[in-house]
This record gives structure tokens, sequence and C-alpha cells, in this order.
């Protein structure tokens, strides 16, 4: 039985849920009525719904979206293992360079190199397909993916790696063999804050991808709105389709989520 | 065995440099570099193709810009936001750590906003604050009709409205980092004071609140970053900027620079002076942790 203090707090924090939860009702609510509906006439239908496929193409955007977040989350997870092993068990004079280089690289805005790194990517031919959009959001994952897998390799015994070097195994195969297996709760970590990250953007992927056929939904979304498109209850169908994988990938996930986001205070 | 060692430690410096180079290649080529063009072309006057060196006089123009002033204004008055999202989520936290019956869902609920993309949130906003809104209708159902508000339609009003939608969708991360703070909470000291006669005050703010020092930070400088760099896409959809410069803040007033007016020089300008005041946070950061470790 709660007691009378706890009550209170119940009450409280429906009332912040209520808030917080609002938007998604909303969405929902008003994506299941024509705009007729949403203005004032009374019931539910399915026409916004029907109306959304026509004005998007949204399985095609979903499928780029994919695309995108899985190509720039391998590269991400390759480039990053590969440092944090170094990083941490292959230590050299150089590493602390290294490890500046990428504490310094997260101080950096995406807004201040947008430009410059737009014009790079116009003159490596890399707009016309998904690659400029992948690239870029690799390398600005990368940063502190890399200082995510530093700090977990270091948890790994350096017992470990010298067993296995006594063993007769090189750096690689440890890396392969051993320190790879062992960290997948860090890269199952990095994958969700990254998914989310990427399939949530608009910037990167509004300059980048400049083919309306390799368009992600959350750009072509932004489109739509930015556009003459002011029939509200698309708009809620569309944004409710493009938010759910990342909602669906939160619920699933969201301890390692929560472990990406603290990671930064080094517990 | 003394010939082995040495060949074991060339190779670990050899792997270790081998595995170095793809992230540094990587973050070279699509962030090292094209800060350092942004400094090099912040000199000059640049429409993308021919870029004409005129020193500092890019940085003495803008400077005499009403609006450039306008803009940083605009980020100023976000900051104000700033002990609100962190105030808040301080109280959440706190009611969460209580542990009533279902907290678990409450914490999941709260925390739902960080899996939606600004674009979403800026569009249900936007219908929100709209004239014909929620909340206009809330005011009414309150019996408070009389304070219609608009708050789109002038320039304080929007950037009110993008701020309010900037703490609500800051509260679940700054409430998941007071509660991971909160979970590290060493109980046995409020106990003792309290035996001491302490007021729960007292214990909040002499016990717990030097013992989430460190939390407080790191929200801090999560909020502070979001505010300067993760709004573009909520003021994309909500307001693109208005009306007139009324929500454009740096980062927007960056893409409006070269990709609206292609005034591409401006713009690196412009994402120098944000890199710059990141980084002096960034680095005032580190050296008040260095400090006291």
């Amino acid at each position: 039985m709660m007691k009378r203090g706890q009550i209170w707090i119940f009450v409280v924090m429906i009332l912040f849920a209520v808030v917080m939860i609002y938007p998604f009702f909303f969405m929902i609510n008003t994506s299941f009525k024509s705009n007729a509906q949403f203005l004032g006439a009374s019931g539910h239908s399915m026409l916004s719904w029907h109306k959304l496929f026509s004005a998007l193409p949204v399985g095609r955007e979903l499928l780029n979206s994919t695309v995108v977040c899985a190509g720039s989350i391998l590269i991400i997870l390759i480039v990053s293992t590969m440092a944090g092993y170094s990083l941490s068990k292959l230590r050299s004079k150089a590493s602390w360079i290294f490890f500046l280089g990428i504490v310094g690289a997260m101080l950096i805005p995406l807004q201040s190199i947008i430009i410059p790194a737009y014009i790079n990517a116009s003159h490596w031919n890399l707009l016309s397909g998904y690659w400029g959009a992948i690239f870029l959001y690799a390398a600005l994952g990368t940063p502190f993916a890399s200082f995510l897998m530093t700090s977990y390799f270091r948890g790994l015994p350096d017992e470990l790696i010298e067993a296995a070097i006594c063993d007769g195994l090189s750096y690689r195969r440890i890396f392969n063999k051993i320190a790879l297996p062992l960290a997948v709760p860090a890269i199952v970590t990095v994958i969700v804050l990254q998914f989310i990250q990427i399939w949530d953007d608009l910037l990167v992927g509004l300059l980048f991808i400049q083919d309306p056929n390799y368009r992600t939904i959350t750009v072509g979304l932004g489109a739509l709105s930015a556009g003459r498109t002011t029939d509200i209850p698309v708009l809620m169908a569309g944004s409710l389709i493009s938010a759910i994988p990342a909602v669906a990938v939160y619920l699933i996930f969201q301890r390692q989520l929560v472990n990406g986001l603290t990671a930064g205070i080094g517990k | 065995m003394k010939v082995i060692k040495r060949d074991l430690g060339r190779q670990r410096r050899r792997v270790g440099i081998l595995f170095m180079l793809p992230a540094l290649a990587l973050v070279s080529a699509f962030l090292g570099i094209p800060i350092i063009q942004a400094v090099y072309y912040s000199f000059t006057q640049w429409d993308g193709l021919t870029a004409v060196w005129t020193g500092i006089g890019t940085y003495t123009h803008e400077l005499h810009n009403p609006i450039f002033w306008r803009v940083l204004e605009n980020n100023g008055l976000l900051l104000i936001g700033i002990p609100v999202a962190m105030i808040l989520p301080m109280g959440i936290a706190f009611l969460l750590n209580e542990k009533v019956p279902g907290w678990k869902v409450f914490r999941t609920i709260y925390f739902l906003p960080t899996a939606i993309s600004w674009v979403v949130i800026g569009m249900v906003a936007l219908r929100f604050f709209a004239e014909e809104g929620l909340l206009n209708g809330l005011l009414k159902g309150f019996g408070l009709g009389f304070v219609h508000t608009d708050l789109l339609s002038s320039e304080k009003g929007a950037l009110l409205a993008v701020s309010l939608t900037f703490i609500w969708s800051m509260v679940g991360t700054n409430t998941i980092i007071f509660l991971t703070g909160m979970a590290t909470l060493d109980n046995s000291l409020n106990e003792a004071a309290r035996m001491d006669g302490a007021s729960n005050l007292r214990i909040f703010r002499s016990i717990t609140l030097p013992q989430l020092q460190r939390f407080i930070q790191f929200s801090f400088i999560i909020t502070v970053i979001s505010a300067f760099t993760a709004l573009f896409s909520l003021i994309f959809v909500m307001t693109g900027g208005g009306p007139g410069f009324g929500t454009t803040t740096l980062e927007f007033f960056i893409y409006q620079s070269a990709f609206s007016r292609g005034d591409f020089g401006t713009g690196a300008m412009l994402g120098v002076i944000l890199f710059l005041i990141m980084a002096i946070l960034g680095i005032s950061q580190l050296a008040i942790i260095r400090n006291r470790d």
C-alpha cells in the first residue's frame, strides 16, 4: 500500500507524464483524422494516411534512412573499436596526441565545419548518392565512440593480453579473437546512440543528400513541412511513422542508451 | 628472449599506430581539415567557388552588423531557460528516486523525447502554440480565456515558444543524469546529519548537492551545448528563424548566410565564432574537472 506522501508523488508524476506524452497522443489522434475532422468535424478516418503515402515516398525514405544509418554506424564501429584498442592496450608516445585529437574533435560543432565540408564533398563528388552523408555522420560519431571504446577496453585486464601473447597470438589476432567479442556491450551502446542520432538528424541529410530519391525520412518530413503542405493530419502521420523506429530502438535498448549518455561523466 | 621482447615492442607500436589511422583519416578529412579551412575562409569573401582575401574585414564588418548582435542576443536569451531545464529535472529525479510503484514506467516516459527528432518535436510544438492550438484551449479551459496568446507571430513570443520546447525536450535527458547521480549518493551521511538535528533543506544543501556536483556540471554542459548547437532543426521547422530575426540563433544564422544568401565567407566566420564559444566552454569545463581531481 502507498503512504500518503507517496500518493502525492504519484499524482505529480502522472501530471508530468501527461505533459511528456501528450505530443504522441496528439500525433496519433490527429493522424487518424481528415483535415476537415481536424478542423472541427467529428470522427476518425484513414484518409490522411492514404494522402501521406502519395505525398511522401514513405517506403523508399525509410529504406534510405536505414541504409544511411547502417553505413555510417558500420564505419563508426570499425574505426572506433580499432582506435579504442590502440589507445588503451597499444599505447605509445604518439597515443596521447591521438587522444587529444579525438577529444578536441568532440568540441567541434557541426555548424562550424559544415560549409567547408559541404564544398569539399561536392568537389569529391560525394553529394549525388548516400556517401557524403554516410561519411560525415561517421566522422561526427567517431570521436565519442572512440572515447567510449577507449574507456571500455581500459577495463579489460592487461594480463589477458599478455597471456594471449605468450600463447603466440599477434596483437591483431588478439583484437579479433578476444577484445572485440568482449566489447559487445560497448558496441551495442554505440549502435543505439548513433542510430537515434542519425535517424533523427535533419541538417546533414538536407545538405549532403541532393538527389530526392536518396532522402531520409526525417529530411523528407522536414521538406514536406517547409513546403506547401498545410494538411496537418498528413504531417502528423508522417511524423509518427518517422518516429516509430527510433522510439522502438529506445524502448528496447533504454539501458544501453542511458549507459552511453552517462559515460561522459566518467564514474 | 630480449630480442623477442624488443620485436614485440616494435609490433605493439606498429599495430598501435596502424589501428589509429582509419579513425584519424576519417576525422581529419571531415572535421579536422574543414575546421582549418573554415578559419582560412573566414578571412575571405567566398561564394563557394572563388575566395578573395579580405583579412579581418569580414570580422569587423560583421561586428558592425546589428543583425549579428541580435542573433547573439537570441542565443543569450535561450540561455535564460537553462536553470529551468535543470531545476525541473532535478525535482523530477528526486520524486523518481522515492521509487513509488511504477517509477520505472515514469522514467521511460520522461526520457522518451530523447528518441524523437527535433523535426517531429517542432511540428507538434507548432500546433501547440498556434492560435487555434492547445495552449489557448487550455487557457480557456482554466477560465483564463482573456490571456489569448499568439506566441509565434511576435519576435519575442516565438523565441519564448522555441525556448519552452527546448526545455521540454531537455527534461528527460537531465532527469536521467540526476537520477544516475542520486544512485551514487551515500545515505548514511543523511542519517548522521539527521541525528545531529539538521533540517531536510540543510541536508539537501550541504550534503546532497555537493555529492551531485559532478552530475550538475555534466547536465549544465550538455544543456548549454544543446542550446547552442542542437536547435537548428527545431527552428527550421517551427519558425524558419522568424518572425524577422526573432528566433535566428548563431547556428541558424550560419546556415542562412551560406545556404540562403550564398555568402560562404561570412558563414565560415560565424562558424569559427561558434567553435570558439564551444571550445572555451569545453576547455573551462575540463579545467574545472582537472582542478578537483
